[in-house]
């Protein structure tokens, strides 16, 4: 492999890998804390990308802006998918796993509905140009996904590890009987749950909005990778998550790269197989599965 | 050759051994009791030799074959059933039902006789057996009666049938008279007295009830924190400075003892 | 006979005369939907059986896809008439069903259902990257049709329907015996308990996998049927989308009854097609329904009419 692609494809690598980061926290958190395994995350993500569409290819709001506005607007639908699915189906994962996935059509039909089903191609860049390292071009619109993502970590790290309920909530996703013993309502931290994964979600959504397709089905291929992740880090493990997300991200560009999509993806898909049927601990071997 | 071995067993959870270097020796037909405060690892033992769990070391020896990480169904196959502390039972089945399950591994039939089913002689000989089991366990007015209605005396009972059923040459009671009134005690403990002389099984008893313990074993192994404490007959462990202290100083066991 | 056992026979009668009336009054779009629809009562049927050790996959239509790809094959390159690539279709079903179920037995519940879709997309990503021998992302075409049997022509529509309306009767009886038989009342044993059953001797991992792999073989008996009837497949019918499609008629129709999930499939079948007018809005439709039933409604149909059968005085609805 030549260098200039070389290095082009590192940079993918991690741009992917913090893509695929930011959207399985909070699937990993969601699952982790009362095993809710959301079918619609895709959706979510989704929905980012139509915020950024709404306020700013056709709002003209500023896009930083309009990024950070998905972050409340798709934690809300987060929160209703909650109260409204979650909620009710507590207990049987499949019927929460099938009732989101009876969300992802209602979402997928309603987005289509509402702003058409043509490629959205055309949100305009806001950062055009690129970085030039070693010969290797890497749009700026691509490289700010890295530092934003590495933000957005660290806030949740930092909301999980010092922040009272960011810990009741980890509490809650290690040994939700004690927390609740310890007087933690598990309903407010199921919602808070909820909330993140769609911020994130949403958020990464919204990032990708001006790269991507923006299509109502954008988030369909998005849902296994974030499924591969999420059981490979350990289904209710953020670090690992995390770990996984880059891991994957390195291995989908760079056999996508060297050979094509569809071999990337069965790679990950047999790394999936691999690990709940040898390891069902995942990569970070936490026991909750 | 005793019956039944375990040498050095060890379990450990994460960090936790639940069981740690424990040696145990049942002769044939002989009723063991093993007894010790809650979360000694009586129960865990039970899952290990029935292969629930896999040990972390050490060896399980039935009838001179190593049994330690043989699959459950297959170390029933061989003669070892147990019966378990949570009520088991198959609820939307009646009592027959449930015996019928269980006489599963006596049935000789094979896949065609199960897709096509139509032997009347082997289903009328599970039948007989069913029922010869049933009686002997006091069930018989209830045979018909589903097992989710039953009191909880006859659902241990019934737990203890289906065990019986599968025609176990060694048997683990988990418990079998937690929640039951004196009468239904007295009337299990001549049951089981029964099963090892008829029947001539081996049996292992998990019991709290200490009456039934000192009156129904031949010998008795005490575990505490998952290690054997002491071992020995029924007299020896009551007089037992280290097996008194285990238990809360004493006055509890005194208590038990009827003292 | 008991008194139940002789309405059900007259009622399963009625039912099959009706099945075989219809085709002659309804047009010929409304009868290639009823094949469709026979096909997808194998399916679903099928899928129950696997579920009744409480094993719920992820990969069902993928095996009914195994199924459609081997017959296709076996007719494009070998020749071979439909009567023998069918029940060969189920085999390599079947056995595709066989090497896939021994890792995914080391995994129960979610895990189970989640291993099944990573095995059941793999699967199906083969059959996208190689355009030898399976056609790629466009799939295969130009399958053989059945041919004729003397003056019947199974291209038409209606013969057809009645192959098919055989194939599947014979299909359900089959997965009804069983169901009934021995085999049947142990796997349901085992999902109400799989530690007990182990404990007095069933050795729970063969029977999920002879459920697994009989539940893959009516599954690719169906995929011949539908290969054969379309002369022409592609990876993506048998996706997740469609997947979650089974799902909806099993949720709908509910599983405690061997008939529920039939009658999900039919009320779904019916819905689909009376709501075309919804055009672009049906899927979300049907994502509505699939959420109310999970939420309201988690027995499904079947439970409703059980409550009201007179015969199920035993019963207890959870």
């Amino acid at each position: 492999m030549e260098l200039t692609t070389f290095i082009q494809t590192i940079a993918n690598s991690v741009v992917a890998g913090s893509i695929y980061a930011t959207v399985a926290v909070g699937l990993a958190l969601a699952f982790g804390v009362m095993q809710m395994a959301n079918h619609a995350h895709g959706e979510f993500f989704m929905l980012g990308a139509y915020v950024v569409y709404v306020f700013y290819a056709l709002g003209g709001m500023p896009f930083p802006l309009a990024v950070l506005a998905a972050i409340p607007t798709i934690a809300i639908i987060g929160l209703l998918t909650e109260r409204l699915i979650f909620r009710p189906t507590r207990g049987n994962v499949l019927a929460g796993f099938m009732a989101t996935a009876g969300l992802t059509w209602v979402l997928q039909t309603a987005a289509g509905r509402i702003w058409g089903l043509a490629f959205m191609k055309m949100i305009p860049t806001p950062y055009m140009g690129a970085a030039n390292i070693a010969g290797a071009q890497i749009g700026w619109q691509r490289v700010l996904i890295i530092p934003a993502a590495c933000i957005l970590l660290g806030l949740l790290w930092f909301f999980l590890h010092r922040v009272r309920w960011g810990k009741a909530l980890r509490a809650c996703a290690q040994d939700p009987e004690a927390a609740a013993l310890q007087g933690i309502s598990i309903n407010k931290m199921t919602a808070l749950a909820m909330g993140i994964a769609g911020a994130y979600a949403g958020v990464a959504g919204a990032l990708l909005a001006p790269i991507h397709a923006v299509t109502p089905y954008m988030g369909r291929d998005l849902l296994i990778t974030a499924f591969i992740v999420v059981i490979v880090g350990g289904m209710a493990s953020i670090e690992g998550a995390v770990l996984a997300a880059f891991l994957l991200g390195f291995i989908h560009t760079f056999v996508t790269t060297i050979f094509d999509a569809t071999s990337a993806v069965m790679v990950g898909v047999a790394f999936m197989a691999f690990i709940l049927i040898v390891k069902p601990t995942g990569l970070m071997g936490r026991v909750k599965a | 050759m005793a019956m039944f071995e375990a040498k050095e067993l060890t379990k450990y959870f994460g960090g936790l051994a639940a069981l740690s270097d424990l040696d145990l020796e049942v002769e044939a037909e002989e009723i063991r009791g093993i007894i010790g405060p809650n979360g000694a690892g009586k129960t865990t033992l039970f899952n290990v030799i029935s292969g629930v769990y896999r040990p972390t070391s050490g060896e399980i020896i039935y009838q001179g074959k190593e049994i330690s990480g043989l699959i459950t169904s297959k170390i029933a196959e061989m003669g070892v059933v147990r019966t378990f502390q949570r009520t088991a039972l198959f609820h939307k089945l009646t009592v027959m039902g449930n015996v019928l399950v269980a006489r599963h591994l006596q049935d000789k039939g094979g896949l065609f006789r199960a897709i096509f089913g139509t032997n009347r002689r082997i289903d009328i000989e599970h039948e007989e057996k069913a029922l010869e089991i049933i009686d002997f366990m006091g069930l018989s007015d209830l045979k018909n009666e589903l097992a989710d209605n039953l009191p909880h005396g006859h659902q241990r009972s019934l737990g203890v049938a289906m065990a019986l059923a599968a025609e176990p040459k060694m048997i683990m009671l988990d418990e079998p008279v937690t929640g039951m009134n004196p009468t239904e005690t007295k009337h299990m403990t001549d049951l089981i007295r029964k099963v090892r002389d008829e029947w001539k099984m081996t049996i292992l008893l998990v019991e709290h009830d200490m009456k039934v313990v000192m009156g129904l074993c031949d010998k008795i192994t005490v575990l505490n924190f998952g290690k054997k404490l002491a071992d020995g007959l029924p007299e020896e462990i009551q007089e037992n400075s280290d097996v008194i202290e285990a238990y809360l100083g004493g006055e509890e066991v005194a208590e038990l003892l009827g003292e | 006979m008991s008194k139940h056992k002789v309405l059900s026979i007259i009622g399963v009668a009625a039912l099959l005369a009706v099945m075989s009336v219809l085709p002659f009054f309804a047009r010929e779009y409304y009868v290639e939907i009823l094949i469709i629809f026979l096909i997808n009562i194998i399916l679903v049927t099928s899928y129950r059986l696997i579920a009744t050790t409480g094993d719920w996959t992820l990969c069902h239509v993928v095996l009914m896809g195994a199924g459609a790809y081997a017959s296709a094959l076996m007719a494009k390159h070998f020749g071979w008439p439909f009567w023998m690539t069918m029940p060969l279709a189920g085999a390599a079903a079947g056995l595709v069903g066989l090497g896939i179920v021994y890792p995914l037995l080391r995994t129960v519940g979610f895990g189970f259902f989640i291993a099944s879709l990573a095995v059941g997309e793999f699967i199906r990503l083969v059959w996208i990257k190689f355009h030898t021998p399976f056609g790629g992302p466009r799939g295969m075409i130009n399958i053989p049709y059945v041919g004729e049997l003397g003056p019947i022509d199974f291209y038409e529509a209606i013969p057809y329907y009645f192959m098919t309306l055989m194939i599947t009767s014979g299909c359900v009886f089959i997965m009804y015996r069983i169901d009934r038989s021995r085999i049947g009342n142990t796997f349901k044993v085992i999902y109400e308990d799989d530690i007990l059953a182990e404990s007095i001797g069933i050795r729970v991992g063969r029977y999920r996998s002879f459920a697994f792999v009989l539940g893959s073989f009516f599954a690719g008996i169906a995929g011949a049927l539908l290969a054969h009837r379309l002369s022409a497949i592609d990876p993506h019918q048998f996706g997740l989308d469609e997947m979650v499609y089974l799902l909806v008629w099993v949720v709908v129709g509910g599983t405690a009854t061997f008939a529920g999930p039939v009658i999900g499939v039919a009320v779904m079948t019916f819905l689909f097609e009376w709501t075309r007018p919804l055009l672009a809005w049906r899927p979300l439709f049907f994502g509505a329904i699939l959420i109310g039933f999970l939420i309201f409604l988690p027995g499904g149909l079947e439970s409703l009419i059980s409550k009201f059968a007179f015969w199920n005085k035993k019963q207890k609805t959870t």
